[in-house]
């Protein structure tokens, strides 16, 4: 059977990673565990491949990347202007557009919704995180609305393998490799219309406990986290019992929202009444805290979670998750604070050594 | 924003030096009150000025009256000889102490060398090897030697000292006089509360040793754990503290059972009770009910058992009676007072289940299985024996002690049998020379004219030393804190000390931090209780707020809605009675009773420890 061009978030487990790269990959294991993840479909790594070989744009960017100094900006982002005007002026293979506008479609039916706004993301195929960050890969778009928009969109994911610090860094690796970091697929997901969002670590970012979870949240959209623009609240919970141990409720003078015209989203002023508020209640934290644990349970491993909070008409909630990866914590910044934990009680260390060299009487719990 | 992280401190910064403290006016003269090797001497200003003090609030949060500091020498000496002559520990000696203004101050005395640490190793390993190894038989002989101890101290008598020796003794061909066995008696005594106090200190360092040791495998893995996750792990469901309150509601029971609630729910005091029930055959078996109860249950200490005026539910039956009387209205109105023991048991299991599950298997996990194993096997010895010391053993000691008040009020010493505790130790056996020889000569003895007066000015003194507010530690800044009596009974950690000196910088007093002692969070108006008989004033819905609690206060904990405490880490009475009722406790703070005023609103959050001052 031939590989699909789309492929339904559902459709997916981690494994299909090489045709719908690990972002829309993971969201279909989420789904599979049982877990809210938006709605949403993916353009897969083998419609992108069509659409070099029909174009034959393996040739014509390929021609002008090979061409370039890496080292010279200017030469860096004319490139870049070419090949964005070849990959949205390209003809695309016979029936493509097609299928990705009545998916789109169908995702409108399924959600009751005309035009519904979506989030138009690149996936990346390969595993390497610094490689998909310089390679473009990590493109999103927001608030996407009508079926011109998404493929409008699609294309700009394609068109971001071509920016000038992606061809640079390319330019460094081998044919294996580059030809590696040219793959990826596009995930087009229904657009969580989030009044909270933001991460949620299953471990301490700060020691590497594993019984403990930190949240950050804020007022509006993820993306206003995500770059910073506001400081946001930061929670942390126990995972025993999922209580709330710590908080440090921040001043949230900004937040992420829907732009007026319907396209795209706009940094706005938070009303005053909020700006200084937690942006979710104990409640709230537990359950989105119960949500990360499945997540974390059904990798085996501690995640790093991308969460949104949506608030519906009558005023209902309902927690998504974004995104889901492996969280790594930084091993060097951990066996510090061991080191300092040690340095503190090591009079205390000193006298317990001799209890543990006296084969004592224990028992297990239960 | 807020953060409730502690702001870093220098470490040029010095708590006061204890001799530059200056003495409260009107309580000028106090230091005759107490033995030379209990105070600052300034000959030793060099050595003493250069050392950290800390003050022990937790056990001796007021003042001490003379003879009464008999109890504070017991407890360090007790803990001094088994840390360095009997288990030596490696790294750390006893502590040595010191009053100030009549409050006591402590500083751990420890082994620097390492070859000395070595060599202290090596006896340690075999010494409290045997007492891990067989801790079980040597805690069940514990308990005996203790209630011998105690048979014992109650069988001591007091010479009638009538106008004649008693004719058998003659007719015994005695030749020893009552005139030396009040000699005895006195010294019997104070023998009796030496040994008793070695007994306490004899499974107490080991206990926290390998509760500490359990807490820092803990911390290995789980940094950021609180203490009070880790003491949950460990705690037993059915400790003896609780147990006198269950007789409370065993006798609110009973009274139902046997048709009595309306005399018992009326009664004035339990004198007129007693009187009452005096008279029917149900009144008369409910008074036994009573007393089965009281010996020994009722030995309960309304304070901490260190003080001769703490008295116990036994010297003062008030409020044990009042508690029955609300116990029996909140079961006539269908309320079930029973403590839930399996549900809390099960919840324990589960937690530690729970953690133990995030650590992988192997030998990280056998480890914890071990250091859990062992918390466990030495934990009732940790939490029964305050009852068994503190409350039952010292409950008889000042009883004790008042018969001899009670015959120096018979021979015109004092007014009141408890100015006894007015004078030292030293001074006691002095009147009891005076007397003696009095007795024997039949003249009159010197003391009725040499005493009252200096009794009168040292209640003076006591109560003006009262309104001091004593610094939570005195001198430089401390190093590492190493001791584990320190660490888990008195909660002073070097994160504590951090706190201490920038409390002391910063001066604010609207956030106080502390040890979280019981989860959850709690707001209500304020009530600072700074002794047992202001317990009354307590309304349903108030946040307690204590210099220290104590564990029979515990049927109070059914009103209030959270507790403070100035002193006490996670193993404080406080927090282990607020974990049981389920209720916020915040131990530790160093100065929430001198901070906080009756009626503020606050809000103790005891999962951070952080206590908030609402409102003036």
């Amino acid at each position: 059977m031939a590989p699909k061009r789309i492929a339904w978030f559902e459709e997916l487990r981690i494994s299909d990673r090489p045709s719908a790269g690990g972002k829309c990959a993971s969201l279909g294991e989420l789904i599979a565990a049982g877990i809210p993840v938006p709605l949403g479909f993916t353009v897969t790594a083998q419609a992108w491949a069509e659409v070099i070989e029909f174009a034959d744009l393996g040739h014509r960017i390929g021609d002008l990347t090979r061409a370039v100094d890496p080292n010279s900006s200017s030469a860096l982002r004319e490139v870049r202007q070419q090949a964005v005007e070849i990959i949205h002026g390209a003809t695309l293979p016979p029936g493509l557009e097609e299928d990705i506008r009545e998916a789109y479609a169908t995702l409108c039916a399924r959600t009751g919704r005309d035009d519904l706004p979506v989030a138009v993301r690149s996936s990346a195929v390969a595993e390497d995180g610094a490689a998909n960050s310089f390679a473009g890969q990590q493109e999103t778009y927001l608030w996407v609305q009508g079926a011109d928009q998404v493929v409008l969109r699609v294309r700009d994911c394609w068109a971001s393998l071509f920016t000038p610090q992606a061809v640079a860094y390319r330019a460094k690796l081998d044919q294996a490799h580059r030809d590696e970091a040219v793959k990826m697929a596009v995930g087009v997901q229904e657009m969580v219309d989030a009044e909270v969002a933001g991460v949620a670590f299953t471990v301490s970012p700060t020691t590497g406990d594993p019984s403990v979870m930190a949240v950050n949240a804020s007022w509006g959209l993820g993306e206003a986290v995500v770059s910073g623009e506001v400081t946001p609240d930061e929670f942390w919970l126990s995972k025993i019992g999922l209580t709330v141990t710590r908080k440090t409720v921040t001043h949230k003078a900004h937040r992420c929202v829907p732009a007026p015209t319907g396209r795209g989203t706009q940094i706005v002023d938070v009303p005053a009444d909020i700006a200084d508020s937690p942006c979710l209640s104990d409640e709230l934290l537990h359950e989105l805290g119960e949500i990360a644990l499945r997540v974390e349970k059904h990798y085996g491993t501690a995640q790093d979670i991308e969460w949104a909070l949506a608030r519906d008409p009558d005023g209902s909630h309902r927690f998504m998750l974004l995104q889901s990866r492996p969280e790594t914590v930084n091993q060097a910044t951990r066996a510090a604070i061991q080191e300092r934990t040690a340095a503190r009680t090591a009079g205390a260390q000193a006298y317990l050594s001799v209890l543990k060299g006296l084969g004592l009487p224990g028992q297990g719990p239960g | 924003m807020t953060t409730l992280e502690p702001e870093p401190v220098a470490r040029e910064v010095r708590f006061p030096d204890p001799y530059e403290i200056e003495t409260p006016a009107g309580a000028e003269g106090w230091e005759e009150m107490y033995p030379y090797y209990l105070r600052f001497l300034p000959q030793r200003r060099e050595a003493d000025g250069g050392r950290t003090w800390f003050r022990d609030g937790m056990h001796f949060p007021e003042p001490m009256p003379p003879f009464d500091i008999v109890s504070a020498e017991q407890a360090f000496m007790s803990t001094g000889v088994m840390n360095t002559r009997v288990f030596a520990l490696p790294p750390a000696l006893g502590l040595d102490f010191r009053v100030l203004n009549g409050y006591m101050y402590m500083s751990a005395l420890g082994v620097e060398d390492p070859a000395e640490i070595g060599r202290r190793a090596e006896e340690f390993a075999v010494r409290v090897g045997h007492y891990y190894k067989n801790w079980p038989s040597l805690y069940a002989a514990w308990e005996d030697k203790v209630k011998e101890q105690i048979a014992a101290l109650k069988a001591i008598t007091l010479p009638a000292l009538g106008d004649f020796e008693p004719v058998e003794n003659v007719l015994a061909g005695r030749g020893i006089t009552e005139a030396n066995d009040l000699l005895v008696a006195y010294q019997r005594v104070l023998a009796s509360i030496d040994a008793v106090w070695n007994l306490h200190s004899e499974m107490l360092n080991m206990g926290y040793a390998a509760y500490l040791n359990f807490l820092m495998t803990v911390k290995g893995h789980f940094p950021e754990i609180t203490d009070q996750a880790v003491a949950q792990m460990v705690s037993g469901v059915n400790v003896l503290l609780f147990r006198p309150d269950d007789e409370l509601k065993r006798l609110a029971h009973k009274a139902i059972e046997l048709g009595v609630t309306q005399q018992v729910t009326s009664a004035a005091d339990f004198a007129s009770l007693r009187a009452d029930l005096g008279g029917s055959e149900a009144g008369i078996a409910w008074l036994k009910e009573w007393e089965t109860s009281a010996d020994p249950w009722f030995n309960f200490s309304y304070g901490n058992g260190f003080y001769h005026h703490h008295r116990s539910w036994s010297d003062d039956p008030t409020f044990p009676l009042a508690m029955v009387k609300e116990y029996i209205g909140r079961i006539v109105a269908g309320e079930n007072l029973d403590r839930p023991l399996a549900e809390v048991e099960a919840q324990r299991d589960a937690v530690t289940a729970q953690y133990r599950d995030l650590i992988p298997a192997g030998p990280d996990r056998d480890a914890f299985d071990e250091a859990l194993g062992l918390s466990k096997v030495v934990f009732p010895y940790v939490e029964n024996h305050n009852f068994y010391i503190e409350h039952w053993y010292m409950t008889e000691f000042w009883r004790k002690m008042r018969e001899f008040g009670d015959l120096f009020v018979r021979f015109g010493f004092f007014d009141r049998a408890e100015d006894v505790f007015f004078l030292r130790r030293t001074e006691v056996h002095d009147a009891l020379v005076d007397l003696q020889i009095a007795w024997s000569a039949g003249g009159p003895p010197i003391g009725p004219v040499h005493w009252p007066p200096i009794v009168a000015e040292r209640r003076r003194v006591i109560d003006a030393l009262k309104h001091w507010t004593a610094p939570p530690a005195l001198g430089p800044a401390p190093g590492e804190i190493v001791e584990p009596m320190t660490i888990m009974l008195w909660g002073i950690t070097n994160d504590q000390v951090e706190r201490w000196l920038a409390a002391a910088a910063a001066g604010d007093q609207t956030v106080l931090e502390g040890f979280a002692g019981a989860p959850g969070i709690a707001e209500g108006p304020a009530r600072v209780v700074l002794s047992p008989d202001q317990l009354d004033e307590l309304v349903e819905g108030e946040i307690l707020v204590a210099p220290i609690t104590s564990p029979s206060w515990t049927p109070v904990f059914a009103r209030i809605k959270g507790a403070v405490s100035d002193i006490g880490g996670i193993m404080c009475h406080a927090a282990i009675v607020s974990r049981e009722y389920g209720l916020p406790a915040v131990v530790g703070t160093g100065n929430a009773t001198a901070t906080i005023r009756t009626g503020q609103r606050i809000r103790v959050d005891g999962n951070v420890g952080v206590v908030t001052v609402l409102d003036d």
